[in-house]
């Protein structure tokens, strides 16, 4: 039998939320930019699927999910077109609301992660204490 | 770099390019009625800036920085007021083509992006912070 890798998985689900709030942030800090797209991270279902067709950085200046190894396969992609926005007089695709509200989400679903970590802890926890 | 340090170095970098833009909005309205002083002398010239995406190499972030700064080569008015010392023969003096209306605007702008990149910062920070939370409630 498997055992369970709830803590590999919570890991590897707190690094895609941190790589999407960074890739927000960026998205926020440039608002104003002109010609700027906006961008997003390839959903975290892709991240688990595809663990093994990751492309090879072949500079430092290019985008990859983070400098941890070359195991981790988050990408950086545009974002599709946000249809209320859509590109402004700037060339700017940036919608100010939905990155905040996409913040929100990071932020809830970062909660619930650091929770479940923090609660099978405890359960491990239990059993080691008896 | 960590993703959670990069979104506040980036969000630092918003910060710093949205007051600058306040910074040349207030100028702008300070010196809306700043004439020349000698007569048919050109007067303030509105002052514009123009933002860049700029990739930090160290981190591989996508920060923001001022790009550009620039004036308005828009055309001045011309008002009556012989008295000035910068009218010209015909008592007109030039003013500067500052439209208070858009620099408001801008202001407004300005403010909202400068909130945006706050809550940001304070979201990478809830995040690090429950973070570290983990080791606190495991004792």
């Amino acid at each position: 039998m498997q055992p369970i890798q709830l803590f590999a998985l919570a890991s590897r689900q707190a690094e895609w939320l941190q790589v999407r709030q960074q890739v927000v942030t960026g998205n926020i800090a440039n608002a104003n930019t002109p010609k700027y797209h906006a961008k997003d991270v390839s959903p975290f279902q892709a991240v688990l699927d595809n663990s093994d067709v990751g492309m090879a950085r072949t500079n430092p200046a290019h985008f990859s999910g983070s400098e941890y190894g070359d195991d981790n396969d988050i990408r950086v992609e545009e974002a599709p077109l946000n249809q209320e926005v859509g590109v402004q007089e700037s060339g700017n695709t940036v919608g100010l609301e939905e990155e905040l509200s996409k913040t929100g989400d990071i932020q809830r679903e970062y909660g619930l992660n650091t929770a479940l970590v923090s609660s099978f802890h405890r359960m491990m926890l239990m059993v080691v204490k008896r | 770099m960590d993703p959670l340090s990069a979104a506040l170095k980036i969000a630092g970098s918003g910060l710093e390019v949205q007051s600058t833009r306040l910074r040349i909005v207030s100028e702008n309205i300070a010196n809306a009625r700043s004439t020349g002083d000698t007569p048919g002398a050109d007067p303030y010239r509105r002052k514009t800036l123009t933002f860049g995406a700029q990739l930090d190499r160290a981190s591989g972030a996508e920060m923001v920085g001022v790009k550009k700064l620039g004036e308005d080569q828009g055309k001045f008015t011309e008002e009556y007021d012989p008295n000035n010392p910068a009218a010209n023969a015909k008592g007109y003096v030039k003013m500067p083509n500052v439209n208070m209306l858009v620099e408001m605007a801008d202001m407004r702008e300005a403010n909202r992006s400068y909130d945006a990149n706050l809550q940001t910062i304070k979201q990478a920070r809830d995040l690090i912070s429950s973070t570290i939370d983990l080791l606190k409630s495991s004792s």
